[in-house]
């Protein structure tokens, strides 16, 4: 109940803020986007296994996040942004792909 | 679906290689481990949760979900508010472009129209004496030569075009026309007499350059499409023979047979050929007493 309602604030604030990223900002949005699908798909997963925990969701969403712009920071001064950028959408992204197989395995038996 | 009981087992066991298998990690454990250790926790001291730690979680787990959540929609709307920006953005250069490209052309019509009045008008002043006469004469001797005015009259026409697309050597450069082809028509031309050349209507004055940019052909910073026809002013027996006994008449020649590039040309009994796009001297002034030396030429 309490999810469905953070999702509905979530967008509803999101599409009547519509808050502008910063320029700075903006090359971390993409991680910032597939980190919080990771997390979503990753909750849900965990839910339907019945080993859903609130904390480890905040703490590995916020964690992801924070690791993932970091490690997009020191690429950028090193002149590898944009490829490690790349790589951590690849790494999130076959999580998020696995996660929702398994969702779909759980839920249709197949 | 049975979930990692290796993990749950023996939760802080770690395998030797475990840093290193970086793709069997990535498809085997694609659900946080936390997850896991947490329920592991749980099943060990299910009662050791503090009073009152629930609603704080609740309210944990809406903050966490409605940032992702939040994260999720702002680049959405990001990606949405930016295309519709960037495709305005290039529509306003497009019109820009076009209105600028207007006004060039207006402004060139404006500079020809100047130009012959300034010569009419000169010719009026000068002509009066004899010297005045001389000199409006070899005036108009100059500006013939220098491509400044417009000019008529009995010539040779070459065409050059590219081969048929279907034709011997297709998508590769060997079918097509290229700079260099016209260079050589253009001074082979020159070599044979001719007294004013243009390309598909770009006049060629002593500064003028021909070059490939891409796929295009720049007469003076002015894109060619093929066919070129290449006009050229003078005798036009003299031109066919001279231009026809040509080493680059010989080579086109044979780039016909090899590459089906297409090629020919013609005398004219009349060819009108337009004054260059305007000749802009950067760093050379007039004399002071331009006017006082000019007589002595």
């Amino acid at each position: 109940m309490i999810v469905l309602l953070a999702v509905v604030a979530g967008v509803v604030a999101g599409l009547v803020l519509q808050p502008t990223v910063p320029l700075d900002l903006q090359p971390y949005l993409p991680i910032a986007v597939v980190a919080a699908l990771d997390a979503l798909f990753g909750g849900v997963r965990a839910w339907l296994e019945q080993i859903f925990d609130d904390k480890v969701f905040v703490v590995s969403f916020v964690g992801n996040v924070l690791v993932a712009s970091l490690i997009v920071y020191l690429g950028d001064k090193l002149g590898v942004g944009g490829e490690l950028s790349t790589s951590i959408v690849v790494v999130l992204g076959i999580r998020i792909f696995s996660n929702a197989a398994a969702i779909r395995r759980r839920l249709f038996r197949a | 679906m049975r979930v990692r009981p290796r993990l749950l087992d023996t939760p802080m066991k770690r395998r030797a290689d475990e840093s290193m298998s970086l793709l069997v990690d990535l498809s085997a454990q694609s659900l946080d481990p936390g997850y896991a250790e947490a329920a592991a926790r749980r099943a060990q001291s299910p009662n050791a949760q503090a009073p009152g730690a629930e609603p704080r979680r609740g309210a944990l787990l809406a903050l966490g979900v409605l940032a992702a959540t939040l994260v999720i929609i702002v680049a959405a709307v990001q990606a949405h508010v930016r295309a519709p920006a960037a495709a305005r953005t290039r529509a306003d250069l497009v019109t820009t472009v076009d209105r600028e490209n207007r006004a060039v052309d207006a402004l060139a019509r404006q500079v020809d129209d100047l130009r012959n009045q300034v010569g009419r008008l000169r010719d009026a002043q000068i002509s009066g004496s004899a010297s005045g006469a001389a000199l409006a004469a070899q005036l108009r001797a100059e500006e013939l030569a220098s491509g400044a005015v417009a000019v008529s009259g009995p010539g040779l026409q070459v065409t050059l075009d590219d081969a048929p697309p279907a034709g011997a050597g297709a998508g590769t450069s060997g079918n097509r026309v290229l700079d260099r082809d016209l260079q050589a028509v253009v001074n082979a031309l020159w070599a044979a007499g001719a007294e004013a050349v243009a390309i598909n209507g770009e006049r060629l004055t002593a500064q003028s350059a021909i070059r490939q940019a891409g796929d295009a052909i720049l007469v003076d910073f002015q894109p060619l499409s093929p066919p070129y026809h290449l006009a050229a002013i003078g005798d036009p027996v003299e031109l066919e023979t001279s231009f026809g006994a040509s080493d680059t008449a010989a080579k086109l020649r044979d780039y016909v047979q090899l590459y089906g590039l297409r090629f020919g040309y013609s005398r004219e009994s009349a060819l009108q050929l337009p004054a260059s796009a305007g000749e802009s001297l950067h760093f050379a002034r007039p004399l002071p007493s331009h006017s006082a030396r000019g007589g002595t030429g």
